[in-house]
């Protein structure tokens, strides 16, 4: 893994957090975990990481196609506070995380910076697939990482972890489609009813 | 005997696929019989285990160890009765087949669970279980089930996201020697002391952070109330009983795992900040009229909260305290989630509103739900006493007085919280519109909890020299 591919992969993962169109977001971090697989080196890990990359981003593009707003959602905050909030959440990752042992110093910090543009796309958008796209690049930022571990991580772990976020994001679509059908929307702001 | 242990996953996995392709009516009654001989099964397991204490390897990542079998004992005892409660839950409404069997391959995972002798495997395994359990979350298909589904789903995979990261981070540290044996818990233990110290302590905290979220506790609980309380009652059940509480196993193996490489304070450090953090975080809403369902889901937080407690003590008799109160709160929150079954029955709006005045419509439903709650707040002979005590005193005993004093204080409000909920739900004349507490009741009940504490605290102050420590220990052990 080079320092210029884990840092591009960061770089998307930060368009992602900054754009407000679905199609625009699965592709993005369809295209990070490719790109991943690409840096992988090796077979195996690439055959997963590439696997997975096509899996959830049909699955995620089907999704979107079945299901099309009325209006756009727009989230709360601005691409710009979104931008910001996300390199903040990095920056202060980068100055708080110690050295993690992976290869290089550069791949730790894309990874850190993937988890939190991840982290944040979660947070601060506001349509179900979003959030979907914001967990799948925080997952892309733990591959990251294992990519760039001395040795690699546990290929079984590396298949195991890819088969749940397939397994875990399938879940979440079957619940983005019951949403949207309960709701007319996938507006995650509707899901606010149960407080104490 | 252990290699049965083998069998116990696969059992309901088989199960769910003759359910896939049997006839819809019959998928409840098929539910059961799995359930039945499944739990035959494990029992074989867990009294081969209990009698023989010791750790097996059974096979690969497969481990048959002490607390491993009393999870499995637990997680068996408890979906056997979900399954057997399932009818009264599903029998009239639509797709059964589909929820027997999102139900078996839940209950396959919280089998396969404790028996995880590496924490990837195990990783693997806490996150398949979000999966499963999601869609019986959802299963009830009302805005409020999505609702609480989709927030158990976001919330706890980030947090397992976060763990995985510090799992990576623990195969980077080990460098070329790392393959799936290196993430062995007996490995573990050695191999985290080659880690660079910051490395190990940043892993830990990730992992211990991450599994937070998917035990529930304070402040990574937002989920807990609204998924316990939107699932169906039987799965409720298992979510409560035995999910919280393997997840929590999950966490005290990766202390274990970890304290050799960043010290036993740090290592049991986030546990006992978890744990008063929940019990600050549940207790007061213990004292608030609220639907039956939800009130157990706070009363979860709660209990999730004292055994972390007892292991961020990490006395041994904290940890047999720890240990009692996993399972006896697990019998005692089965039958009462179960209890919500014929609850909402008789009361269908108590999944929405707080029920009232159960005991003058049906005395032994009425009867059934107070001894729960009173069960659940901890009044002997509750078990759930017992093991408060054992931790409460394994506190003292660890040199940490301050944490059995936090601990009896939230008991002691939980008590009164629990007991007034207890005397509305059964006696009060109207249901309860008003969401605070009878004050008439506040006044005997805090009486009763402050004589309970002080028991407590005599209890705990006077016992670790009187000899009944050690055997209890050793009736224990």
């Amino acid at each position: 893994m080079t320092p210029t591919l884990a840092w591009a992969v960061a770089g998307l993962g930060l368009v992602g957090l900054a754009v407000a169109r679905r199609r625009t977001a699965i592709a993005l971090v369809t295209l990070e975990a490719l790109i991943l697989a690409v840096a992988s080196g090796e077979a195996l890990p690439a055959a997963i990481l590439a696997g997975r990359a096509a899996l959830l981003g049909g699955l995620l593009f089907l999704t979107v196609r079945r299901t099309t707003e009325v209006r756009p959602l727009i989230p709360p905050a601005s691409p710009l506070v979104r931008l910001s909030v996300g390199i903040s959440l990095a920056l202060a990752l980068a100055w708080l995380v110690p050295s993690l042992g992976l290869t290089s110093r550069d791949a730790e910090l894309a990874a850190l910076a993937l988890v939190a543009f991840g982290l944040v796309t979660t947070i601060l958008h506001r349509s179900t697939l979003h959030q979907i796209a914001g967990i799948v690049t925080l997952e892309n930022g733990v591959a990251l990482a294992a990519l760039a571990a001395p040795g690699g991580a546990s290929l079984a772990i590396e298949l195991g972890a890819a088969v749940d976020l397939v397994l875990v994001a399938t879940v979440a679509l079957v619940l983005h489609d019951r949403v949207f059908a309960a709701f007319g929307t996938s507006d995650a702001t509707q899901l606010g009813s149960l407080r104490d | 005997m252990t290699s049965l242990a083998l069998l116990l996953p696969l059992l309901p996995v088989l199960g769910a696929l003759i359910v896939l392709v049997a006839p819809e009516t019959q998928a409840l009654a098929i539910g059961i019989a799995v359930a039945a001989v499944t739990t035959c099964v494990a029992t074989v397991v867990a009294v081969s285990a209990l009698l023989d204490p010791g750790r097996v390897d059974v096979a690969g990542p497969v481990l048959l160890d002490l607390p491993g079998a009393v999870m499995t004992g637990v997680a068996a005892l408890v979906g056997l009765a979900a399954a057997i409660a399932s009818p009264g839950y599903a029998r009239d409404r639509p797709r059964r087949r589909a929820y027997v069997v999102k139900l078996l391959a839940f209950w396959a995972v919280l089998l396969a669970l404790p028996l995880a002798d590496n924490i990837g495997v195990a990783w693997v395994l806490v996150e398949a279980s979000t999966a499963v359990s999601a869609l019986l979350v959802a299963f009830g298909g009302t805005p409020r089930a999505l609702e609480a589904a989709w927030k158990y789903l976001v919330l706890t995979t980030i947090g397992l996201a976060l763990a995985l990261l510090g799992i990576v981070i623990v195969s980077a540290g080990l460098g070329d020697s790392v393959g799936l044996a290196a993430l062995d818990w007996d490995s573990l233990a050695t191999t985290t002391r080659l880690l660079d110290h910051d490395a190990a302590l940043v892993a830990y905290v990730l992992i211990i952070g991450g599994l937070a979220a998917k035990v529930g506790w304070a402040p990574a609980h937002n989920w807990l109330p609204d998924a316990h309380s939107q699932a169906p009652a039987p799965a409720s059940a298992l979510l409560s009983a035995v999910l919280l509480p393997e997840v929590l196993l999950v966490a005290w193996r990766t202390e274990v795992a970890f304290a050799p490489a960043i010290g036993g304070h740090a290592a049991r450090a986030p546990f006992l900040i978890f744990g008063l953090a929940s019990l600050v975080v549940a207790v007061p809403f213990l004292a608030r009229a609220m639907p039956w369902k939800r009130l157990l889901a706070y009363s979860s937080l709660e209990h999730m909260g004292v055994v972390a407690i007892g292991i961020g003590a990490g006395s041994r008799l904290a940890l047999i305290g720890a240990a009692l109160h996993v399972v006896s709160h697990a019998v005692i929150k089965c039958v009462a989630f179960l209890a919500a079954i014929p609850l909402l029955a008789v009361q269908p709006d108590a999944d929405s509103h707080p029920p009232g005045g159960i005991g003058r419509t049906g005395p032994r439903l009425g009867a059934l739900l107070a001894v729960c709650l009173i069960a659940l707040a901890g009044l002997p002979p509750s078990p759930l006493f017992a093991s408060e005590l054992l931790i409460a005193w394994g506190a003292v005993q660890g040199g940490q007085p301050w944490v059995a004093a936090a601990l009896l204080f939230a008991l002691a409000l939980a008590f009164i919280g629990l007991a007034g909920s207890a005397i509305d739900i059964v006696a009060a004349r109207t249901e309860l519109s008003d969401p605070r507490p009878a004050l008439a009741v506040v006044g005997p009940l805090a009486g009763v909890a402050a004589a309970l504490a002080v028991a407590l605290v005599v209890a705990a102050a006077y016992l670790p020299d009187s000899g009944v420590a050690d055997a209890i220990v050793a009736a224990l052990a």
